[in-house]
């Protein structure tokens, strides 16, 4: 009897303290990956997210008068875990995070019955973009295949491509494969050859292998879809290997300081494409100094607040934040349901005018997104790494929206047909 | 196709010579890195029956031990000292709160308690260290880290002196723990207990000092390991991956044998190396070193159920 009390009594307890959390403001999980192999990669961006949504409440008092509950599950970058977090969240979630390619994938389809969504910034599965078939899902401001687009582009700046050999050296992961269809789809219309080279989970720091077989293929030019641990092994056996660094690119997420800081000056000339870069005079890094960091409420330290990856971590955070405030706008009331966030991030128009507002000038595009358009195609730069930090290599450069939009919609379509009965958005015009 | 099985890696092989001894170098310094983790692991099996899935932590704790301790501003060498002193303590409090209290307990039992002394590591580490990528302090240790160019039959053959040295300090530690085993009193009391714990017991070896030894010198290997890896890729989490690569080399050299574990790590650096280069990447699109070392190791077992180089069980019933 004394047991069933307690457990009684324990049961209430939760019962009124998960309320009074519900209470407490609009919860936005985020499933970060701050331990295991792509910690790396993580912490910055984990830091830069939450920090954003700290200097909200301590500044503004939140969104529309309304605190932001910002919490993490830890996934370790793993799927199950992803899955397991995903399903622990979701009772009070107003959006996912996923963090993963793999996770995104494996929840992609509950999105439609839990009806929450999905915001997978610069990841996730491409097709994404197609809100009409993909109406929870959201990979704002570029998709893999954006970022595939924007580096061919920027290396037929460099001169023409054909007949060249391109050596695609990828994370043998869900993540690095995303870019194949379209990289595939334009060696055969632009003539040019792609070796794709994956590189295991377990091999991430030990690619000899992978940059033997570069050495014998002579390829002109590596794109490296990296993440975590994969970004710094790649970078060292090419500066081993002599490989001209100029004439090797990653994704977004091989951009990181940290990465590139362990061959220093031997990197020099490496680059990657980027939908985000640091401005340390922007008015939201003072804020943020002054609200979160002054006042110890963040894990970052002051190098790493200099950083890509963090100042990314912002942006992010920032176009959660801007969907949720157009959501509340719409819907007339602070405490908003996803499927109202769901109507916020069709909404996003990001101005140059509106980054000004928001304190972030030059530190994402301007984009904007429609409920048939959820990435938004915002373009990207070139970023170069110059020895000791990234610099700008490029102006910004817009991807190859033709042939990205008909692959998107037919592997959208290709993807609706492969799980029907799929529901599908018919209010939406195209 | 039985050109491209059977004929081609071959002539591959002899049109460029300089490349293949480029895959030989690489599968070599691999092998002797796989080399050494196997031997932390057969340390600890032969002298207590535990199959320790700590190693691989090990060798992260270790090495973000060093680079964390001269991040606070500590010399090079002094944090080399203080950090095997960290892993003696180690060895200490692992014996003294896991093992001792485990002590008869089933085999199975103490490789759990090795699992947990694994995700105790993961979560410590973590939170003393953090889960960024460290560089290592490759040149403050003196280890040289330019490249020595050969021209070959007129082609090119590049090894990093980095890689030279691991290859050089791995053989000497080898020796080293060879000497120790067989001619140190010390030593020959690891191999008693190894060759039959309750005989060993009898003669007034103690259990606890031996345990404590063996976790000791697999914390030493530990540190090498992780010097050698996080000068080629830094030192992050991602490293403890690299353990199980250990796996395939102790089922093909067997677990108690300290010559199989070498000759294993070596076999099985240089052959999947081999395999990726001229099979795996033109016929089976790559990565083939995930799987190839565990089908080759199954391979032997098929053969050879104790592995290479292991001791055969007969037991008569």
């Amino acid at each position: 009897m004394k047991t069933f009390t307690r457990i009684a009594v324990a049961a209430t307890l939760g019962a009124v303290m998960g309320t009074t959390a519900m209470a407490e403001g609009l919860y936005t999980p985020n499933l970060a990956y701050r331990t295991g192999p792509f910690a790396a990669t993580g912490i910055p961006l984990m830091n830069g997210q939450a920090d954003y949504m700290s200097m909200l409440n301590a500044r503004d008092g939140g969104i529309g008068g309304v605190m932001i509950d910002f919490d993490e599950c830890e996934t370790g970058y793993s799927t199950e875990k992803g899955v397991e977090c995903y399903e622990k969240t979701k009772g009070k979630a107003i959006v996912t995070q996923p963090w993963s390619t793999g996770i995104t994938l494996q929840v992609l389809p509950k999105s439609n019955v839990d009806e929450i969504p999905i915001l997978a910034p610069g990841y996730g599965f491409s097709p994404m973009a197609d809100g009409k078939v993909f109406q929870w899902a959201f990979n704002t401001p570029l998709s893999y295949w954006d970022g595939a687009s924007i580096i061919l582009k920027y290396l037929e700046e460099q001169g023409d491509l054909s007949g060249k050999k391109i050596a695609f050296l990828h994370l043998d992961h869900p993540f690095g494969k995303e870019p194949l269809p379209y990289l595939e789809k334009k060696a055969e219309a632009q003539g040019f050859e792609l070796v794709p080279i994956p590189v295991g989970l377990k091999e991430m720091q030990n690619q000899s292998a992978q940059w033997l077989q570069i050495r014998r293929e002579r390829p002109d030019y590596v794109i490296m879809w990296g993440w975590g641990a994969m970004n710094a092994g790649a970078i060292t056996e090419a500066v081993k290997t002599k490989f001209p660094m100029e004439n090797m690119l990653g994704v977004w997420w091989a951009g990181h300081d940290a990465d590139l800081k362990i061959v220093g000056e031997d990197g020099k000339g490496y680059k990657s494409v980027s939908w985000s870069f640091p401005n340390p005079d922007a008015p939201v890094m003072a804020d943020v100094k002054q609200h979160v960091i002054d006042a110890g409420k963040s894990q970052t330290n002051e190098e790493e607040m200099q950083g890509v990856f963090y100042s990314r971590g912002l942006v992010i955070s920032a176009i959660l934040a801007e969907g949720i405030a157009v959501a509340q706008e719409h819907a007339g009331k602070a405490e908003i349901s996803p499927a109202d966030l769901r109507w916020g991030l069709e909404n996003l128009n990001f101005t140059e005018e509106r980054l000004e507002e928001l304190g972030m000038t030059g530190m994402v595009p301007p984009f904007s997104t429609s409920c048939s358009n959820h990435t938004g195609h915002s373009g990207g730069w070139i970023l170069e790494w110059d020895g000791s930090k990234f610099v700008k290599a490029s102006d910004l450069i817009m991807p190859d929206s033709e042939v990205i939009s008909e692959l998107e919609t037919a592997s959208a379509q290709e993807y609706a047909d492969a799980n029907a009965p799929w529901p599908v958005n018919e209010d939406c015009e195209m | 196709m039985l050109n491209d099985i059977f004929i081609k890696p071959f002539v591959d092989m002899f049109s460029a010579p300089d490349f293949l001894l480029q895959v030989l170098w690489e599968g070599l310094v691999s092998g002797i890195l796989y080399a050494l983790i196997a031997l932390g692991f057969v340390l600890i099996f032969r002298s207590s029956r535990i199959f320790n899935f700590a190693q691989g932590i090990m060798v992260v704790f270790a090495a973000l031990t060093l680079v964390g301790l001269h991040a606070m501003g500590v010399p090079a060498w002094i944090c080399v000292l203080l950090t095997l002193a960290v892993m003696f303590g180690l060895a200490v409090t692992i014996e003294r709160v896991v093992l001792r209290p485990l002590v008869g307990q089933p085999d199975i039992i103490l490789f759990m308690a090795t699992i947990g002394i694994t995700l105790f590591l993961i979560g410590l580490g973590e939170i003393i260290f953090g889960g960024e990528n460290k560089v290592m302090i490759t040149e403050e240790l003196g280890i040289p880290t330019d490249s020595v160019v050969f021209e070959p039959w007129g082609g090119l053959l590049i090894l990093e002196q980095k890689d030279i040295t691991a290859v050089v300090v791995a053989a000497l530690l080898v020796v080293a723990l060879l000497a120790f085993l067989n001619k140190t009193r010390m030593g020959r009391a690891i191999r008693a207990l190894g060759d039959d714990h309750q005989a060993a017991l009898s003669v007034g070896i103690s259990l606890q000092q031996i345990w404590v030894l063996v976790w000791f010198i697999a914390g030493i290997i530990a540190l090498v390991t992780g010097i050698a890896w996080g000068a080629r890729a830094g030192v992050s989490f991602a490293l403890e991956v690299i353990a199980y690569k250990a796996l395939p080399v102790l089922m093909l050299g067997g677990l108690e044998s300290i010559t199989g574990a070498i000759v294993g790590g070596l076999m099985i650096g240089m052959l999947e190396k081999l395999f990726e280069i001229y099979w795996g990447q033109p016929l089976l699109g790559g990565n083939t070193e995930t799987w190839f070392a565990f089908v080759l190791a199954l391979i032997v077992l098929l053969f050879r159920p104790q592995g290479l180089f292991g001791e055969r069980i007969i037991e008569r019933v």
